[in-house]
């Protein structure tokens, strides 16, 4: 027994002892047959390896002659090929799709994606949500934890608001940063509507400081990297099309009393009938329509040798459902990539062209339709007001009447038309002289001119008084230069992959335009605005991944913005962050179950300048425009406003990122859990100034904020099977932020959150130790019943009198949680998928309600003709004499769940054509408590938004 | 020879970064410009001191409010004179207001807090007069005009404005003192960078004084500068306003130093003029014969000087209910501004006074008021109008400005002063002229002498009366009523405490709070102003 054990223990050392250790070496050629620079080869079980230099050769020392060589390469899958004696081996590698999962795309570069070390998510193209859609972000609505997505209106052309994590920015923009294929876009005029959805490979979404800092200058809204499909080298002719035909339709109205109720609250009331009309017009469905949408898409890719191409046509046109609405767009998208030199030279070629047309309807009319008597017809009979009932004073339209929403819908001809260019050439090029050393240039415009008009109809309510046009024109322009160098090179002798990144990005942005509108009746030049302003970064990233289980990686951003003064102009962010790839280790991998396991964590800084002020720190004179004249004498004098300057700086954002990745049962489930923890600092916001200067208000760098959050995914292959796949991912997101400072010694809270009735109220405040939508709002007393007691509020500060001193925050609009769920299924060439989506913990300001539901402003006083207004059905439940606007009565929860989409597709498999037919419905369902029409309210104040719609949805596909 | 390249690559890369410093200097190309560029045209001096008085006229740089010059609140609200209107006035019996805008029925109601974006607008507007007139010395002095090569004639011209700055600076804080006690102190030569000290009020009354006593000679003389603009009667006027209300700012009566004034303002050639009171209200009132009787003016016009503050504000928001706009030359009206029962008590005859003064418009208005947000509560005043004296509306024919200027300083209100000072015992004026003076106003009311009054009705309570039958919503009255200790503690009319028959109020609200905001950001303000 003893015996036995020691002759196999011999057995198996034997061979390390007693085979000879050579030499081998040979060329790795990547599957176009161009050399493969920085593959891996090594002995396998060893931590013997080497790479490959940019002629794809290798020399590896010291290989038993028995050895298994792995060849390795990012995108490539690894060949193990036994040594048997040779000293020389060639080979080309094969592309392998599942390996190409395995890049994902950083802050200028790409990485493995077991060496992310940071908060980051990507989602690609089979993933995204399904339907006829327009906007990009609609396509990653529910899918991301630590991403918030806010579906559109239901306007035509509107696209979804996105927040990466809690906006820590209070007064600077909070959008995220989106790079498109390496082009930075304007914040402020992203434009995302005019990337054709159809022509989106991904998105990667980097969350995290660490990941972001490169970006430093403005990431601190978190980054949206979005990378366009390109063909392949090397591949077939395919040409594709695509059609889908939507029937769109308004979700829910609002709840307003029809014409039997109005009459009769009028009659219960003791108000004179003869005020009311004979008709029974329900408002709000006469404005609204079927909405339809077409959407058309035609690629043609092929790639060659050394060449691929891939052009694609796209056609969205929609007609809204508020009457007159409608969108318009043709997008054409180009990607040519071109290798020279052997590959050591690459350049890519993407262009993005689109038109736009934005038929603008008259939105007031939404409002309108809500509280326009209902017993009123649509029509008069004597064709003034272009035949539309409207009321009147003695000398016209009545302005403290609401006008005839069909007269608003009808008499308004605006559009908006838009083309955009975004054009970049990206050249990658390996640096010979030095293995492991690449350049990669970037050269982009993103370019759009508009023009837009709005002409009002004389003969109608809104019109009759005059100063009915204004027509404008402009452009934006954004281009981009920048560079950076990236040396990849293996330390053998510590077992470390370093990757070093060093680079800069200059960026200027210009917006002008110029308008005319009619003044005193007349058509009037207003002055032009021109905004310019620039961005230079200089940044550097080293990453080293240590032995395969330590990835550590820093970087460093050098950030100058225009729109601060020199002293102020320049700031520096860093970034660290580190990964333990314990996926690696003997533990996971013989633990049975787990399958993956990695721990991240990192800091990072970022900066935000994206102000609504280019020029803050210049002391500026404004001329007065000639109807702002001042008369001396018989002149009137054109006036010349001396302006105050603030000097501004970068506002800072700290953020730490801790996070686990897991993989069960051979990943069959994974998942991710991430917290953060990010204090923003200088907040750049607009508040008052102390009294003796030219502004009384200005942004300054004021305030700080505090956010958390947890966020967790979780995907599942239910089934996987040849024939049948389930998959189920869901994503859910905890997180808060509070206001921690503002300016002044006493930190004097800020009011925000301007609402409809009266002029300048404000239901929000942001004050230390709150969430900044916060609602500020008096507290309403109640009677033994529960219902409201018309403008009682408790005395919440004691002194015997209500006043303002009596309002408390209380609630507010953030959501605590939100969540998605995902469901993707196929069994042979049928698939079904759905999404799901929800949040939590947050309020509405119900403003349809408390601006219409009182009897004030059903019955007012302020109108020569008598006339009556309709309001919610609310006013039943309130009683109220007078508009109660700060009551908390109408601080409403605002949780939902919504089935965004749901749909059915079948393939039809053929020889020359692969036929795809769908069908899928748009947010079908909507389970709230929430009593307006909609609890998804941006911001939290529900004020007659552009209702969202319900849709259907009909595609065929077509592959050539 | 890679070392080489490296630093090739590296000085490159710095020479790209040193390229891209300088294109991060970005300068403003649209309308706005810079010191340098604009002095190359003297003509600037006239648009800053225009803008100067336009900071009592109009909410921004463009019409109707647009581009507004302070924030924290609507443009249109932003507007001097309306402000100071619904300070001096919706505080009062004079007028009450149905809005639900923000906090504004706070300030009938006496509960106003340090939060009341009206009194935070107010004390900006206040400030922001002040900034801009320190502006214009601050650019306007010696070595400025020698910088910019300013001809001679300009020069002239520039020492007049520089006056004016003076002048509509000491106005201001002359306002702040009024409302608010103290105020933070900045004159042209101070610090931007320093947060400005207070000056309380008493501190205030004597730079105001002195102020004006300094500028007197430099002011162009009564009734000869362009319409619109100040002159030695402006000046006599504040001086009068200051010296009357001298023992509620600094606790020592003037009036002998209001009568001086005051005796130069009547001698300079004004007159109660000789057509309708209504004529000084309507929209040619720059040329109807009502000008006579002007001592200055805030000028507005319908397409020219465009604002939803200033008389617009007068004019469209008193008219609501069975009111037809077209009587007032406008397209309609706001519904809001009434008055309370207790002013239409101070006509004899209440709504059929014989008293002309008398406007009240009372179709389906009641008297008293029962719900503050009904305009048809409480009567309607019927005082602004929009229409020319030959019955044709103003100039915007849109029907939403309006070209009523708002007189500052009458010469009724000098009269009136005139004959208070004489019965508070000042010196240098008596009774028989006072009786005179207030009989001219007392003619024109009546069309005849059947109101004429004699040396004895003239006392202090007929006299507050007649203030606020003659000056009645011109900005004014709380003022008055707090000069006669009748603001807080005693009198009482509808709604003031909030209650609808009226309560007395704690005696400080005499004057109003520094805003919140304000003490946050400026330390040196403290402490509040007591009570609040």
């Amino acid at each position: 027994m003893n015996q036995k054990l020691q002759t196999v223990l011999l057995l198996i050392l034997l061979p390390f002892f007693a085979f000879a250790q050579s030499v081998i070496t040979g060329t790795v050629l990547e599957s176009n047959g161009l050399p493969a620079l920085g593959a891996t080869v090594s002995v396998k079980g060893t931590s013997n390896g080497t790479s490959t230099d940019f002629d794809g050769k290798y020399t590896l020392n010291n290989v038993p002659s028995d050895a298994v060589i792995l060849f390795s390469f990012v995108g490539y899958t690894t060949q193990e090929i036994p040594l048997n004696g040779q000293t020389s081996i060639n080979i080309t590698l094969a592309e392998d799709p599942s390996e190409l999962d395995t890049i994902v795309l950083i802050g200028y570069g790409s990485t493995k994606k077991a060496n992310v070390t940071a908060a980051q998510t990507t989602v690609k193209a089979e993933d995204f949500n399904k339907g006829a859609i327009t906007s990009p972000g609609q396509l990653i609505s529910g899918k991301v934890a630590g991403v918030q997505v806010t579906a559109a209106s239901g306007r035509p052309g509107d696209g979804p608001t996105i927040r990466v994590r809690p906006g820590s920015t209070l007064g600077g923009n909070q959008d995220a940063l989106y790079v498109v294929d390496g082009v930075p876009l304007d914040q402020r005029n992203a434009s995302l509507n005019t990337i054709n959805p159809a022509d989106i490979e991904s998105f990667t979404i980097l969350k995290d400081a660490s990941a972001t800092a490169i970006y430093g200058n403005r990431a601190s809204n978190g980054v949206v990297l979005i990378t366009t499909k390109k063909a392949k080298l090397n591949s077939e002719l395919k040409i594709g099309y695509d059609v889908q035909f939507a029937v769109n339709q308004v979700q829910n109205y609002a709840h307003v009393l029809n014409a039997d109720e109005f009459r009769q609250l009028v009659a219960d009331q003791g108000r004179d009938p003869a005020v009311l009309g004979d008709a029974n017009t329900d408002w709000q469905n006469e404005i609204y329509q079927n909405g339809t949408r077409a959407i058309h898409n035609l690629t043609v890719e092929k790639g060659y040798e050394t060449t691929s191409i891939r052009a694609s046509l796209g056609y969205t046109n929609e007609n809204g459902t508020l009457l007159r609405s409608g969108y318009e767009r043709a997008t054409l998208g180009l990607n040519v990539r071109q290798n020279f030199l052997k590959g050591d030279l690459k350049l890519n070629f993407t262009s993005q062209l689109a038109q736009e047309e934005l038929r603008r309807a008259d939105e007031g009319a939404v409002g309108a339709a809500v509280v326009f008597d209902p017993t009123q017809s649509i029509f008069n009979n004597t064709g003034e007001f272009g035949g539309f009932f409207e009321y009147t004073n003695s000398t016209g339209p009545e302005g403290n009447a609401p006008r005839n929403p069909l007269g608003l819908l009808n008499s308004l001809d605006s559009q908006l038309d838009n083309k955009q260019a975004r054009l970049n050439l990206n050249a990658a090029y390996n640096i010979r002289q030095v293995p492991g050393l690449k350049f990669t240039g970037n050269a982009g415009i993103d370019y759009n001119e508009f023009d837009e008009y709005t002409i009002r109809d004389f003969n109608s309510g809104a019109g009759a008084r005059g100063n009915n046009r204004s027509f404008g024109e402009g452009f934006r322009r954004n281009q981009l230069l920048d560079g950076r160098f990236e040396y990849k090179r293996t330390l053998e002798s510590l077992d470390t992959d370093m990757d070093l990144t060093l680079g800069g990005s200059f960026q200027d942005f210009t917006r002008q335009s110029t308008s005319r509108s009619s003044v005193n009746n007349e058509l009037q030049e207003n002055p032009i605005a021109i905004d310019d302003s620039a961005l230079v970064t200089a940044f550097a990233r080293a990453s080293f991944d240590i032995k395969d289980l330590v990835v550590l990686s820093g970087s460093a951003s050098r950030n100058g913005s225009s729109r601060f003064s020199e002293e102020n102009r320049w700031a520096n962010f860093y970034g660290a962050s580190a990964a333990l790839k314990l996926t690696n280790t003997d533990f996971v991998q013989n633990s049975g179950f787990l399958s993956q396991l990695k721990l991240r964590g990192g800091f990072g800084q970022t900066g935000q300048q994206d102000i609504d002020a280019s020029f803050a720190y210049l002391s500026v004179f404004t001329p007065g425009q000639p109807q702002a004249a001042v008369q001396f004498g018989d002149q009137f004098v054109t006036t010349i406003r001396p302006e105050g300057s603030i000097d501004l700086k970068w506002e800072t954002t700290d953020q730490w990122n801790a996070g686990i990745d897991l993989g069960f049962f051979d990943d069959r489930i994974t998942g991710s859990v991430d917290g953060f923890y990010r204090e923003t600092k200088d907040l750049l916001l607009f508040g008052p100034l102390p009294a003796g200067g030219l502004e009384n208000g200005s942004f300054q760098n004021a305030g700080s904020t505090l956010s958390r959050g947890i966020e967790t995914s979780i995907s599942g292959k239910i089934i996987q099977t040849e024939n049948m796949n389930w998959t189920l991912s869901a994503n859910a997101t905890v997180q808060e932020i509070e206001i921690t400072d503002l300016a002044g010694a006493d930190n004097s809270p800020v009011p925000v959150g301007g609402i409809s009735g009266g002029t300048g109220n404000t239901i929000q405040e942001w004050a230390v130790g709150s969430d900044p939508t916060s609602f500020h709002v008096f507290r309403q007393v109640y009677d033994q019943d529960g219902n409201p007691l018309d403008g009682v509020y408790v005395d919440t500060n004691g002194d015997n009198i209500i006043n303002d001193a009596d309002r408390v925050r209380y609630k507010k609009a953030n959501h605590d949680v939100y969540f998605g769920l995902t469901s993707n299924f196929n069994y042979k060439n049928l698939d079904f998928s759905f999404t799901f989506r929800g949040a939590a913990g947050g309020y509405n300001y119900n403003n349809v309600d408390s601006n219409s539901a009182s009897y004030g402003s059903i019955f007012p006083t302020n109108t020569q003709t008598p006339l009556y207004v309709n309001s919610t059905v609310d006013i039943l439940n309130t009683n109220f004499s007078q508009q109660r606007l700060q009551s908390d009565y109408y601080i409403q929860k605002a949780d939902f769940i919504k089935l965004d989409n749901v749909s059915l597709g079948y393939n039809f498999p053929g020889d020359k054509v692969d036929i795809r037919a769908s069908i899928t419905g748009t947010n079908l369902l909507t389970i709230t408590d929430y009593d307006g029409t909609d609890p998804e309210v941006f911001g939290g104040i529900d004020n007659n938004l552009f209702p969202r719609n319900r849709g259907l949805i009909f595609g065929l596909g077509f592959k050539f | 020879m890679k070392m080489y390249k490296s630093i090739i690559f590296l000085f490159l890369g710095m020479l790209v970064f040193t390229a891209c410093e300088d294109a991060l200097t970005v300068e403003p190309r649209d309308n706005r410009v810079t010191e340098a560029e604009l002095f190359q045209d003297p003509a600037t001096y006239r648009g800053i001191i225009a803008k100067a008085y336009a900071g009592l006229a109009l909410g921004g740089q463009s019409g109707g409010d647009g581009n507004a010059d302070i924030s924290g609140i609507d443009g249109g609200f932003s507007n001097y004179l309306r402000l100071y209107w619904n300070m001096q006035e919706l505080t009062t019996d004079e007028a009450i207001i149905a809005w639900n805008d923000g906090t504004i029925k706070d300030l009938h109601g006496h509960v106003w807090t340090d939060g009341n974006e009206f009194i935070n607008a107010m004390f900006s507007r206040v400030n922001y007069q002040i900034a801009v007139c320190n502006e214009f010395l601050s650019l306007s002095t010696d070595a400025k005009l020698d910088e910019y090569n300013i001809p001679a004639d300009v020069r002239a011209d520039v020492a007049e404005y520089r006056a004016e700055a003076r002048f509509l600076r000491a106005y201001s804080y002359y306002h702040g003192m009024d409302l608010f006690g103290k105020m933070p102190f900045t004159d042209e030569n101070s610090d931007p960078a320093v947060l400005p000290l207070a000056k309380s009020r008493t501190e205030l009354f004597e730079f105001i004084e002195s102020e004006l006593l300094a500028i007197e000679d430099d002011m162009v003389e009564a009734r000869m500068n362009e319409y619109g603009r100040a002159d030695k009667a402006a000046l006599w006027m504040v001086l009068s306003k200051i010296y009357m209300n001298a023992e509620v700012y600094t606790g020592t009566s003037r009036y002998t130093d209001a009568i001086t004034q005051l005796n130069k303002v009547i001698s300079a050639g004004y007159n109660v003029p000789n057509v309708p009171y209504a004529y000084s209200f309507q929209a040619d009132n720059n040329r109807n014969g009502a000008e006579d009787g002007f001592i200055w003016t805030i000028n507005f016009d319908g397409l020219n000087t465009q604002t939803f503050g200033g008389t617009t504000y007068l004019t469209h928001a008193p008219v609501g209910g069975n009111m037809d706009p077209s009587v007032f030359g406008i397209n309609g009206g706001w519904g809001g501004i009434r008055t309370t029962e207790q002013f239409v008590e101070l006509f004899p005859g209440e709504e059929n006074s014989a008293d002309t003064r008398e406007t009240f418009f009372t179709d389906e208005q009641t008297k008293e008021i029962n719900d503050v947000g009904q305009f048809k509560d409480g009567f309607a005043i019927q005082k602004f109008k929009n229409v020319n004296v030959d019955g044709s509306a103003g100039s915007d024919t849109v029907g939403d400005f309006v070209d009523i200027d708002f007189p500052i300083f009458r010469i009724s209100d000098a009269y009136l002063m005139y004959a208070e000072a004489v019965v508070r015992g000042g010196s240098g004026g008596d009774l028989t002229t006072a009786q005179g003076y207030l009989n001219q106003i007392r003619e024109r009311a009546y069309g005849n002498t059947s109101g004429n009054i004699t040396v004895g009705q003239i006392d202090l309570d007929y006299l507050l009366d007649e203030r606020a039958r003659e000056l009645h919503w011109e900005a004014h009255r709380r003022q008055d009523l707090v000069r006669f200790g009748q603001f807080t503690t005693s009198k009482v009319w509808a709604w003031k405490g909030n209650v609808r028959t009226g309560t007395t109020t704690p005696a400080f609200r005499n004057i109003l709070p520094i805003p919140a905001q304000e003490l946050n950001l400026n330390p040196n303000l403290q402490p509040q102003n007591t009570g609040y």
